[in-house]
């Protein structure tokens, strides 16, 4: 695990020093590659995973709660 | 000698010429008149100031869950178990975006669930628990952008049958490099009221918990066609973790309430990227490692191929994978009063499940708004310790 978070870390560090340009950024503002859903997709995606899975959440929002079911 | 000559006769030639001309410019001097009024006003060229409050966008959806299997918490069942996890869960949703001002918005989201389940309606004999509960939300976040940095504050209410929740949360992002590298930081905070019963299902005061989320991201180009994102979180929650009405099956063919300890610390990290496709696709993978204080490890893999098919349309396939171990103290069997933590909950089993999915997404240019979007998408959950779920989900919005 910590190997992988150094992998990534160095990887994304790694990228930053490339600098992309705004007017090659086209391809990026395409909405499929979002990588950010729909606020309300995301909302049914942890309504169906937050009941079912104990691992689920704690990326992005509090794990468990405002529910009754979890 | 011929030099001064000929610049004296170039210059009575100029001269001659320009007499002319100015005599030829007294006879056609055109008469004066008067100035047209302006065609146009200042504000037909200037872009006229947008409404200090303007609808960005409106869209709604609505989601409906078919489950069915078998699990040890549930009471609808013999009492030594496994019960019946039937449920049904119908979810409208809406959401209004509002822009104030140059720098402020405004999202209002409201989110309803009308749950149609069969283990709590196993004790709504003596209890207030029903087989059909409806719960709603309101939740509002103001965000503050201005250069290259986010301020958004988040407060929400939850309200439903048994159970009241209130959530606020703050975030931050910051962009740097050419906006190449966008980090964000975030904490959230909820509290739950809710019921409590006795085994038997008889109201019995009222039960608390809090959970305290802190968040920690960075976004980052790598390519002119590629994008990744980091995200770890940490969330630690306090006070009654168990739903209320959980059960544990005993040797003997009886049944105990769970009992799960008071804190849980909980772990999560979260790694995405995104890759263009040279043939109008992209295909995005993300990796999820968890862990908490229950002793539950888990990983998680998705993969969402995306793909355009039309200028308006595009349709994303996505697969995922989720395995987890089980918590310390799952049993489906636990003797009568044995004074240790347990639970049968099989959410907190060590499982395996997986999803699969299909979405199209439809953006069709309109006269009245910028974009009217719409999509239908169909999933299916399927878990290793007999749970499945049909997801059928239908969108609609407007863009401003």
């Amino acid at each position: 695990m910590k190997r992988f978070i150094v992998l990534a870390s160095l990887a994304l560090g790694l990228g930053g020093c490339a600098i992309v340009p705004q007017n090659r950024r086209a391809r990026l503002a395409d909405p499929m590659m979002s990588l950010a859903d729909d606020p309300l997709e995301v909302h049914r995606k942890q309504k169906l995973y937050s009941t079912r899975e104990g691992a689920a959440g704690g990326d992005g929002l509090a794990a468990g709660g405002g529910c009754g079911c979890q | 000698m011929k030099r001064p000559a000929s610049a004296g006769l170039a210059l009575l030639v100029l001269a001659a010429v320009t007499g002319a001309r100015e005599a030829a410019g007294d006879d056609t001097k055109p008469a004066e008149t008067k100035p047209f009024p302006p065609l146009f006003a200042d504000g037909d060229i200037l872009a006229k100031p947008a409404p200090y409050f303007r609808l960005d966008s409106a869209a709604v959806r609505y989601t409906r869950f078919d489950q069915s299997g078998t699990g040890y918490q549930s009471r609808a069942g013999k009492p030594s178990g496994p019960g019946s996890e039937e449920m049904r869960v119908e979810q409208p949703q809406l959401e209004v975006v509002i822009k104030q001002g140059a720098h402020l918005t405004h999202r209002v989201w409201i989110p309803v669930d009308v749950v149609t389940a069969a283990s709590p309606d196993a004790i709504d004999v003596v209890s207030t628990a029903s087989r059909r509960n409806e719960a709603a939300s309101v939740d509002w976040t103001a965000t503050y952008a201005r250069d290259h940095t986010t301020a958004s504050i988040r407060n929400g209410h939850h309200e439903e049958e048994n159970y009241r929740s209130w959530n606020s949360g703050l975030a931050l992002t910051r962009a740097f490099a050419e906006d190449n590298t966008v980090v964000s930081a975030g904490v959230n905070v909820v509290l739950d009221w809710f019921d409590r019963y006795t085994l038997q299902g008889a109201h019995d005061g009222h039960n608390a918990r809090s959970s305290i989320n802190f968040n920690a991201g960075v976004t980052q180009l790598l390519s002119p066609t590629t994008v990744a994102h980091l995200d770890y979180g940490y969330t630690v929650q306090e006070g009654q973790l168990s739903n209320g009405w959980n059960i544990v099956p005993t040797p003997q063919g009886a049944f105990q309430l769970e009992k799960l300890p008071a804190e849980r610390g909980r772990h999560a990290f979260v790694a995405r990227v995104a890759q263009h496709l040279p043939w109008s696709g992209a295909v995005h993978g993300s990796y999820r490692f968890y862990l908490d204080t229950f002793g539950i490890a888990a990983h998680t893999v998705e993969v969402e191929l995306h793909q355009r098919i039309a200028s308006f349309a595009r349709l994303r396939f996505n697969y995922r994978y989720h395995t987890q171990t089980g918590a310390d103290f799952f049993r489906t069997s636990v003797p009568l009063g044995a004074p240790i933590f347990a639970t049968a909950d099989s959410d907190l089993a060590p499982l395996h499940a997986q999803t699969v999915g299909v979405k199209g997404t439809f953006d069709f240019p309109v006269s009245f708004a910028r974009t009217l979007h719409a999509d239908l998408a169909v999933e299916r959950y399927f878990r290793s310790n007999d749970l499945r779920v049909s997801v059928y989900s239908c969108g609609l919005g407007i863009l401003f």
